[in-house]
């Protein structure tokens, strides 16, 4: 599948449908993303479920594309998408992170195998040209284990979990959607700086709280944990949650507003769900 | 052994809540003491985050006061509070500390009775649950 | 228009993480962590997500610098060049010494050992090794032969018990505690022992306190209670080892109740964690400057030889004495030789052989006798008899232990040269400043703290007329008329290296590209080692010492009653002369702080966060204190990366009879609450 790709990303570039190709370049065994100029480069392209495209370049707080066309507003960008990659890109353009119509979306969909190994919900794009939709993943051992739990038990869980934390920042690092300038898990009143472990649970649960219309499932913040602290557990169940309440889910469509942002008349609000005990 | 009196914090928006609270007092009806109340101007103020500062700065249970829903003083703020609670009550209950400590109630001017009970229920309420967890954590 | 992700090293710690630096037309526009890394595997503490801010700051020196009535004045780099050359000819080699540098490549160490040896004709080239683990190096060669990490860092996952002794590995070497974190959730046991409430020790199963300075006891005692329990390895110190019996003889005086006397840990808790270290197949023990850095940090390092090889952990996967070098290319640095005693590879100066072999290869004759170390050249140059140095990256300003001393002496040479990236406390004394490029603007090697060899990769150019330091000392060599160091790029330096360098005799740049090697490695054949002293030690047979406790040097008394242990924080680094001009680090830790006991602060009528001075017999500072219960009573930690309240002003330059490292761990202080006065007259 991925000389399909690679044919159609040199189609669009020799053909001048795109100034430059957004993907993933392999090189010497390492995988990153990379802005593909050439059409001799993207030999080097791969398709890899295990690397999203989209980051926050700091200190700017932009992500790579973005940064190209505010340099660049002339060159169209290809970008080689999976379902994850795509999600990013809707949420971002959605916050006027990325100009959405000067982007062509090379849709890409993921294997059943690569799927399960993502426990990914969604694993193709609605842009899709090469692959074929595969049924998503729907259990969620992580979550299940968890809601098993009673109250105090959870609490005894993410007490320990949180404890690890060295913060790194890189789970906000890493998220596709943490660009605030100003970012809250920065400030002071919220939790003591300098201190190890930061405050727990306030300092995580800002994170979970600032996501909750906007996380897409990717689980780099979990991978960018280097204390391994199951973080995606909780985001994506507030995802389901988010779903359940409002009929909303991140990622999705450009046009659909975040709920928390809209009235109720808007956005109405689903009654009739308990809290979740 | 000794009773254990919780510690509540309320946010009470200045049009609706605050006066409806006013009124519970003005009327002498009984409210119970360790009820500390903090006048916002809309409900919609409330970032959860302060919920969450109140919980570790030891309270047991936190209550939120705004306008009926069509009344709110700047229109749709209430609209907001409903849904970030909504959420709010969700990511706690993940982390396991018990929803039922968040309180959202609707509660106009002219209710000051409805204040005084509410706000009791809801003390006897966090009486039930006991001590919040995370009391003891920042020690 | 050109994107590209280069991949390098970290330049902050040991650990040897790797990263891409993202650039855009030439500039840094991000930090991307590489997911297909063997240690970091796509993780990064914050210090490495950050490690591109200070690359591009605005105090970057850009253009050499002589100092001229006072003042610094921008110079070209000839006639830099030109008046360095010519005013380290006019000194007698004995009076000349170099400082290289732990932060910069394995061929720059190289280099720089080699101009001191081959054109300046001097043995006394050091770095801060010496400050940190040269206790490893003599106590390891000592024991076993070889004095580096035997093990590597993934294989601490699959260990059966952990004894981390002497590090706040969270902290300090965030990814290696990762791995340690990770054998935790497999059901490995931890051992923790350290006089303060490391964020280990929530984790551990056992938290070993003891009075700082008490190492040793501490180890004679878990071997005393192996030996007493019959749970030693009988079969390995009959095939493996020698001076068992000495060892015997020793250990039997430190008893459980002998060693709570002296340490201050039960002995009941000592008892168990002996008995859970001996009594697993693979018990690792991990330790850091905690044990290090006293007068008798050789002593500390053998005694954990002694324990490893006496339950049989080493040679093995997943055991072994594992020490977790500081800087990022520390390991290096000593690898290839910026020590006075030896060449590259651990090769001793005193040997005639040896010396006629470097004497072919460099085409030259070479001094005899070693020369000085870092803290020796400070005391050679307050007296006058050391009168010209060249410090590279370097800043013992802040570094060294007793800063007024170093000062003094600094201010006593005649001639100081300094090349860095910043204007250091150290640059501000010299009398010229070169400027040098960072890890992002040059290719070269760095070595990890488990003996990886890997590659930086430049990213962007040297900011201004900064140039990478392998260039500038090739130069400077030149300019001093040696014909040998001509050389088109860092790859010719390595093939160098490897050619005089049993263990590094395979490394070559090709080799290097994808995950690095890690030396032992003897040809372009050898794999590499990923753990040594399998099936027989560097040395042979791996060799006890029955080694007698005793105290540090300076106790705490009627004047001075706290014990002062300095260390680091994970938010900064080491002098701070990157970290403290990255936002993201500053806005976590803004300023300096002193622990002190809540019990102690209450006595003292101090309260968090107020101003207090601390002085010690050799200076004074006035820090901010913190009232917690992660120290215990009568110990004060002061981290030493603040030039405001520097640590080193109180700390005790006494050395290590035969390292010649500090004792950083343990001085005596007094601390005041500071006294509202009118602003004195002299300072």
């Amino acid at each position: 599948m991925i000389g399909k790709v690679q044919e159609l990303a040199k189609q669009y570039l020799t053909s001048g449908k795109v100034g430059a190709i957004f993907g993933l370049r392999e090189n010497n065994g390492h995988i990153a993303p990379h802005i593909f100029k050439e059409v001799e480069e993207l030999d080097s392209l791969v398709i890899s479920p295990k690397y999203p495209l989209f980051y926050t370049c700091r200190p700017s707080k932009k992500n790579i594309p973005r940064l190209l066309q505010e340099k660049y507003p002339e060159i169209k960008v290809g970008v080689v998408a999976k379902g994850c990659d795509e999600r990013a890109l809707i949420e971002l353009a959605k916050r006027d992170q990325v100009d959405i119509k000067n982007i062509e979306i090379l849709g890409v969909a993921c294997t059943k195998e690569e799927a399960v190994e993502c426990k990914c919900s969604k694993p193709y794009p609605y842009n899709l040209l090469i692959g074929e939709r595969v049924e998503g993943v729907s259990e969620d051992k992580d979550a299940e284990d968890l809601l098993k739990k009673g109250l105090p038990e959870r609490l005894a869980f993410w007490q320990y979990q949180l404890s690890k934390c060295i913060k790194c920042y890189g789970c906000r690092n890493a998220c596709p959607l943490c660009f605030c300038k100003d970012c809250a898990l920065e400030q002071e009143l919220w939790s003591k700086r300098g201190e190890l472990p930061p405050e727990i649970p306030v300092f995580h649960f800002i994170r979970f709280y600032h996501l909750a219309d906007r996380c897409i499932e990717c689980g780099e913040c979990e991978k960018a944990c280097p204390m391994d602290i199951p973080l995606l557990t909780i985001s994506k169940q507030v995802r389901k949650d988010v779903k359940e309440l409002f009929d909303y889910e991140a990622g999705l469509d450009v046009g659909q507003e975040s709920p928390l942002l809209t009235t109720l008349d808007e956005t109405p609000m689903g009654e009739t769900i308990s809290d979740g005990v | 052994m000794k009773e254990f009196t919780p510690k509540i914090i309320g946010f009470c928006c200045n049009w609706c809540a605050y006066a409806g609270a006013d009124l519970a007092g003005v009327s002498r009806l009984q409210m119970p003491p360790d009820f500390r109340m903090i006048r916002v101007m809309c409900s919609g103020t409330i970032d959860p985050l302060f919920v969450m500062e109140a919980f570790q700065k030891g309270a047991d249970g936190v209550f939120i006061g705004g306008c009926h829903i069509g009344d709110c003083h700047y229109q749709s703020g209430n609209h907001r509070t409903k849904k970030r609670v909504a959420i709010l009550k969700r990511i706690l209950s993940y982390l396991g500390i018990n929803p039922r400590r968040v309180r959202l109630e609707w509660v106009s001017a002219a209710e000051g009775q409805k204040f005084a009970q509410v706000v009791t229920d809801f003390i006897v309420e966090i009486k039930k649950l006991g001590p919040s967890p995370l009391r003891r954590l920042d020690v | 228009m050109e994107y590209k992700n280069v991949l390098t090293v970290c330049p902050y710690c040991g650990c040897g993480c790797n990263f891409y630096l993202q650039v855009l037309d030439g500039e840094l526009i991000g930090i991307l962590p590489c997911k297909s890394h063997i240690v970091s595997e796509g993780k990064l503490c914050i210090k490495g997500w950050n490690a591109s801010d200070f690359v591009v700051s605005k105090d970057r020196l850009t253009k050499p610098l002589m100092k001229k009535d006072g003042e610094f004045i921008e110079i070209s780099w000839d006639k830099a060049l030109d008046v360095i050359s010519a005013k380290l000819k006019q000194y007698s080699p004995d009076s000349v010494a170099l400082l290289s540098s732990a932060k910069c490549t394995n061929e720059e160490n190289y280099l720089m050992m080699k101009l001191a040896r081959a054109v300046i004709k001097t043995n006394s080239v050091d770095h801060c090794a010496r400050l940190c683990h040269a206790s490893t190096v003599v106590g390891l060669v000592k024991t076993f032969g070889s004095g580096a990490m035997t093990n590597s860092i993934g294989e601490l996952e699959d260990a059966d018990c952990i004894f981390v002794i002497g590090s706040n590995t969270t902290e300090q070497h965030p990814l290696i505690a990762r791995y340690i974190m990770r054998a935790k959730e497999k059901g490995t046991k931890l051992i923790v022992a350290d006089p303060r409430l490391i964020p280990l020790t929530q984790f551990a199963d056992y938290h070993l306190r003891q009075r700082p300075g008490t190492d040793v006891a501490l180890i004679n005692g878990f071997m005393n209670v192996i030996l007493s329990e019959g749970l030693e390895d009988k079969e390995f110190i009959k095939e493996r080892t020698e001076g068992f019996e000495e060892l015997k003889e020793v250990v039997k005086k430190y008893t459980p109740e002998y060693v709570e006397k002296i340490t201050g840990v039960s002995k009941e808790l000592l008892i168990e964690a002996a008995r859970m270290f001996a009594e697993v197949k693979s018990s690792s023990i991990v330790y850091s400057m905690g044990i290090t850095q006293h007068t008798t940090g050789v002593d500390n390092v053998v005694s954990c030889a002694n324990l490893a090889m006496l339950t049989g952990n080493v040679g093995r996967l997943s055991t072994g004495v594992n020490p977790l070098r500081g800087q990022v290319n520390v390991q290096g640095a000593c690898d290839v030789g910026a020590l006075p005693n030896v060449y590259s590879g651990y090769q001793s100066v005193a040997d005639e052989n040896v010396r006629t072999k470097f004497e072919k290869a460099w085409r030259t004759k070479l001094p005899q006798n070693s020369g000085l170390t870092v803290v020796e050249m400070m005391n050679e140059a307050a007296k006058g008899n050391l009168k010209a140095m060249y410090i590279m990256g370097e800043n013992p300003m802040l570094s060294d232990p007793d800063i007024n001393h170093v000062k003094e002496a600094l201010e006593n040479l005649e001639f100081l040269v300094v090349q860095d990236i910043f204007l250091t406390e150290t640059a501000q004394l010299a009398d010229v400043v070169l400027p040098g490029a960072s890890y992002a603007e040059k290719d070269g090697t760095f070595t990890a703290t488990d003996r990886r060899v890997q590659r930086i990769r430049k990213a962007i150019d040297p900011v201004g007329e900064s140039k990478p330091d392998w260039q500038i000392v090739c130069e400077l060599a030149r300019k001093m008329g040696s014909g040998e160091f001509e050389y088109s790029s860092p790859a010719e330096i390595m093939d160098e290296i490897a050619s005089v360098t049993p263990i590094y005799g395979g490394m070559v740049y090709e080799r290097l590209e994808d995950i690095g090697l890690q030396w032992p490695c003897l040809s372009k054949e050898h794999p590499g080692t990923p753990y040594l002293h399998k099936g027989r030690f560097s040395r042979g047979k791996g060799r006890f010492f029955g080694i007698e406790f005793k105290e540090a040097a300076e106790l705490p008394d009627e004047e001075y009653p706290f014990i002062l242990t300095t260390g680091r924080t994970i938010f900064h680094f080491h002098t701070g002369t990157m970290s403290r001009r990255t936002e993201a680090l500053n806005r976590e830790v803004p300023t300096g702080y002193m622990e002190i006991n809540f019990k102690d602060a209450k006595e003292l009528g101090i309260v968090d966060g107020e101003k207090v001075s601390a002085q010690s017999r050799r200076g004074e500072i006035e820090v901010k204190a913190m009232v917690t219960k992660r120290v215990p009573q009568g110990v004060i930690f002061i981290p030493f990366h603040f030039a405001e309240s520097a640590a080193n002003m109180l700390t005790n330059s006494v050395l290590d009879p035969v390292a010649k490292i500090p004792e950083y761990k343990v001085c005596a202080v007094k601390v005041e609450k500071v006294q509202l006065k009118p602003d004195p007259v002299n300072h």
